[in-house]
């Protein structure tokens, strides 16, 4: 192998491929990145079994090969390297790659790519075509509520549905759920119901940066694998196994008390009261109380044995009975961030059932919350 | 077989094996009986772990001449005259049984002067029947001869242990009793060897070292009690040292060693959340009660007692133990060997020097009365002493698990689960009362638990309640959990209660609703507690020391590990050869 790249390129490279590197695996071959010469360019994979990431950058190929080289020292050499061409030039016999960029020289030693797992290859024609800004927002709508406790594996997941022209993810933490629908542009020819770990789809909204391209994702029969291919990167997830929780069934159909707020006041309102609230269980009760005249008003409180309270007080219109409801600040918060029209909904019937937010004007997403139960 | 009643041989026999269990229970009754003579000084003698013979000389006030016979008959006593005497007995025995229990079983021969007689006496005993006595000349005192003892309950015989079992017997029981007694001397030879020999000059630490060894007799903490007529002194050990079971804890009540379940309870509670769950302390504690307040007949060794308020004493047993404690838990120093040297005197453990300590003496406390009691102003005093940690400052994180932090003494090595399972615990007992915050579930999980599990959640249902789970039966053997503490909300899971259930499983000797209830919280908080390999920020680990110096009882975790280590500064100087020679 023996190949020319040029050092921000392969910098970037690294830097989207690394992710994939497990820290601390059992198996010597993952700490590495497998480079390898494709069809004219510089092929990057990592994976940690569960993740596999691979990108492909440019480069003047003089000499056909490929290596694993571990990942920690590649891409720290890489990114001390000045912005000049790169080559690197494989000693076969040795398994040893030399870099060579300007006046810099370095040899470092690898593993053979035999060892390196294998990447799937996708079969491009039955894939699913995504549009890459769509595609990122509903990942950043959805996958915060999925859970991270390890007990629950399926909960650590978003459920995929792919069908009737349309796409919908959902996650759940037990204590909320987020549920996004999008139209698809094209058709697909099968549908699809998959779980795919929360932390793959995150990884796939860093990589895909560029606005206007399209993922396609498929979902090949019987591997528990789902991949996603984009221009020049490559995202393989291991799906999760079992039964995700009927989210549709637990969200209300109907409700009492529909408070809209303005979505840059509500979440300056949480932010403030976040400030008390995280030393007290992150509790922030909300008053709604609806007024004959005029606009109601909302008020939210929080209060800490130990360091204090505060009330923010904001006008809303309501509509339907008074009620006081209390929210862990940080769902709440965790939410708003992700609401990007100017009015907010928040859906209410009791003190003890799901609280429903969603934008106003925006039908395609929706999230619930559990409220918390003051003793 | 026609009923009838049975000869005086027969009852002796049935009676002495009541008394008279093992050559240890000659030695003790006749060891009591040389203490209520006055004796000032016991020599005790034993061959073939005391079944071939026991000699115990005392040079207490002797048996007159004209009495000796009647020594050895049931029921005969110098100690009390009548059933009132009970009441306010002091002297160790009364029931009139032991001499003629271990006449019947052995024989006996005692040797005699009492100290207003010039002339002395001496009786000989085969099995209970008495053989001769003749007057001879005796040093004041008597001397008891008990050889072949069992030689005529073959069954008895048959159920002794091991020589070596029944020496060690008689060798504890002598060691608690010359320290219970360290004003008088006692010699113990056993085979010809001298095993123990006790000064009698009231220094009970000497004696300490004989009964464990000299490092643990140095390091036991003096517990000290005085209030209402009640008296507890004694020496208990420090977080330290442990033992797997609590054989090695024993009390003398009014001079008696007795076992008591209750009294070992209350002590090892006292250690409740020092220790490590399995591990007990190692304690010898002397109470002095009045006599009206504690019922000695209840067994005929005297084995045990009955308390005529149980708790009490041992509510104020609990206290005095934990006084010591209190006074007494620094953080567990790094431990020197592990650094290769061994030359390095530690201070830290110059904790059982009651001196340090000065309590200001109940009887200057009790002068303001109804403003404060002596015991809590103890507790007060002990708190302010060491119970708070120092303020620290976070340096680092080392292997994702411990925080490492300087404080004004040294550098603080902290186990960021140990500690945050602290923090959890006491937030826990501290709100469970007021205040529970709940997160409500979306979809109530179900929980199927096995026939066994079902008993205990329905034992321990209230508790999780309080802690803040809300647990409904929901069908036939299962239930749904449909919220969860605030606090845990993060990090819930459905192990966390069956763990906390399987702990209590585990903890057989829970029979308390109160000891359940810690070790179902012990357990949750366990499970909510961030894991060690857990990555935290630098406010995370800032946040987590702040919490902790807030703590009751920062040093341990509930579960009696140490959430924190300290080198002081002395130390790395020293180790660093800054400072004294290496």
């Amino acid at each position: 192998m023996k190949l020319s790249v040029s050092q921000p390129q392969l910098a970037h490279g690294l830097g989207i491929v690394t992710r994939a590197v497990s820290p601390r695996s059992t198996l010597p071959v993952l700490n590495n990145i497998l480079l390898a010469t494709d069809e004219g360019r510089l092929r990057l994979s990592a994976t940690n079994l569960e993740l596999g990431i691979t990108k492909w950058i440019g480069a003047q190929i003089q000499e056909e090969g490929s290596i694993t080289i571990p990942a920690r020292i590649f891409s720290d050499l890489i990114g001390a390297l000045p912005g000049n061409t790169v080559d690197l030039t494989l000693n076969t016999r040795t398994q040893t790659l030399n870099i060579h960029c300007g006046t810099s020289n370095f040899d470092i030693k690898g593993i053979d790519a035999q060892e390196f797992p294998p990447m799937p290859v996708p079969d491009l024609q039955n894939g699913v075509e995504l549009n890459i800004s769509d595609f990122k927002e509903m990942i950043q709508q959805v996958s915060f509520a999925a859970s991270t406790d390890e007990a629950r594996p399926v909960l650590q997941g978003v459920m995929m549905e792919i069908g009737n022209n349309e796409i919908t993810l959902a996650a759940t933490d037990g204590f909320r759920i987020s549920v996004k629908k999008t139209s698809l542009s094209t058709p697909v020819s099968a549908p699809v119901k998959v779980i795919i770990p929360a932390r793959s789809l995150s990884e796939l909204a860093r990589i895909a940066t560029n606005g206007d391209e399209t993922i396609s994702m498929v979902v090949p029969e019987g591997r528990g694998q789902a991949i996603f291919h984009l221009k020049d990167a490559e995202l393989v997830s291991q799906l999760i196994d079992g039964k995700f929780p009927d989210y549709n069934a637990i969200i209300p159909r109907s409700f009492k008390t529909n408070t809209t707020i303005t979505t840059v006041e509500f979440q300056k309102a949480c932010r403030q009261a976040e400030i008390i609230a995280r030393e007290s269980n992150n509790v922030i009760r909300m008053h709604i109380q609806p007024q004959e005249q005029g606009p109601g008003i909302v008020e939210f409180s929080t209060q800490s044995e130990e360091r204090g309270s505060g009330e923010v007080v904001l006008e809303a219109n309501i509509d339907g009975p008074e009620l006081l409801i209390a929210f862990n600040v940080s769902y709440l918060l965790n939410v708003l961030d992700v609401i990007s029209t100017p009015n907010t909904i928040l859906a209410t019937n009791a003190d003890n059932t799901p609280g429903l937010i969603r934008p106003v004007g925006d039908e395609s997403y929706l999230h619930v919350i559990m409220p918390m139960h003051l003793g | 077989m026609p009923i009838k009643i049975l000869p005086e041989s027969v009852t002796n026999k049935i009676a002495a094996g009541e008394v008279v269990e093992n050559p240890a229970s000659v030695v003790k009754e006749l060891m009591e009986n040389a203490i209520d003579a006055s004796a000032r000084s016991i020599q005790i003698r034993v061959e073939g772990g005391g079944k071939d013979l026991i000699i115990l000389s005392d040079d207490g006030i002797g048996i007159p001449i004209e009495e000796i016979a009647l020594a050895i008959t049931r029921f005969a006593t110098s100690k009390i005259d009548s059933i009132e005497d009970l009441q306010r007995i002091h002297s160790l025995g009364f029931r009139g049984e032991a001499l003629a229990s271990i006449a019947a079983v052995s024989m006996l021969r005692i040797q005699t002067r009492s100290k207003d007689e010039t002339e002395g006496s001496e009786l000989i005993c085969e099995h209970g029947k008495l053989k001769s006595i003749s007057r001879k000349g005796f040093p004041q005192g008597s001397s008891f001869e008990v050889r072949d003892l069992f030689s005529n309950v073959p069954a008895r015989l048959k159920f002794l242990k091991s020589e070596r079992t029944e020496r060690s017997r008689i060798t504890d029981l002598v060691l608690y009793y010359a320290l219970a007694y360290p004003h008088l001397r006692f010699i113990l030879e056993m085979e010809g060897r001298v095993v123990l020999q006790t000064a009698g000059n009231g220094n009970q630490r000497e004696i300490l070292a004989a009964v464990y060894d000299v490092e643990t007799a140095r390091q036991m903490l003096e517990v000290n009690l005085e209030e209402q007529g009640y008296s507890i002194h004694g020496f208990c050990s420090p977080v330290g040292i442990t033992r797997s079971n609590r054989r090695d804890i024993h009390f003398f009540i009014n001079g008696r060693l007795v076992q008591d379940v209750s009294l070992a309870s209350a002590l090892v509670n006292s250690y409740h959340s020092y220790l490590m769950v399995g591990r007990y302390p190692i304690a010898i504690v002397f109470l002095k009660v009045p006599p009206a307040d504690v019922d000695i007949n209840i067994h005929p060794a005297k084995a045990e007692v009955r308390f005529a308020d149980a708790r009490a004493v041992s509510g104020k047993l609990a206290r005095a133990v934990r006084l010591a404690l209190l006074a007494s838990s620094p953080a567990p120093t790094f431990n020197q060997t592990l650094w290769g040297s061994s030359n390095v005197e530690t201070k830290e453990y110059e904790i059982f020097n009651p001196s340090q300590h000065d309590f200001p003496p109940s009887s200057e406390t009790g002068s303001i009365e109804g403003i404060t009691t002596p015991e809590s102003n103890h507790v007060q005093a002990a708190l302010g002493l060491d119970e708070h940690m120092p303020l620290l400052r976070v340096v680092g994180q080392v292997g994702a698990t411990y925080i490492v932090a300087e404080g004004p003494d040294g550098l603080y090595l902290i186990d960021q689960h140990a500690a945050h399972e602290r923090i959890l615990y006491e937030q826990i007992l501290d709100k469970r009362v007021q205040k529970k915050d709940m997160q409500l579930l979306l979809d109530p999980i179900l929980f199927t638990p096995n026939a066994r599990e079902t008993v205990l959640l329905a034992s321990v249902e209230d508790t999780l309640e309080e802690i803040g789970f809300q647990v409904d039966a929901f069908g036939p053997g299962t239930y749904s959990i449909r919220a969860v503490p605030a606090f845990m909300s993060r990090t819930f899971s459905l192990r966390i209660i069956t763990d906390a259930l399987h702990e209590l499983d585990d903890e057989k000797s829970s029979a308390v609703s109160k000891e359940k209830e810690e070790v179902v919280i012990r357990s949750i908080c366990k499970g909510a507690a961030i894991k060690g390999g857990t990555i935290l920020s630098k406010e995370e680990q800032e946040n987590l020391i702040r919490q902790l110096e807030t703590c009751q009882n920062p040093r341990t975790c509930p579960h009696g590990r140490p959430t924190m280590i300290h080198l002081s500064v002395d130390i790395l100087e020293r180790q660093f050869g800054r400072k004294g020679s290496r």
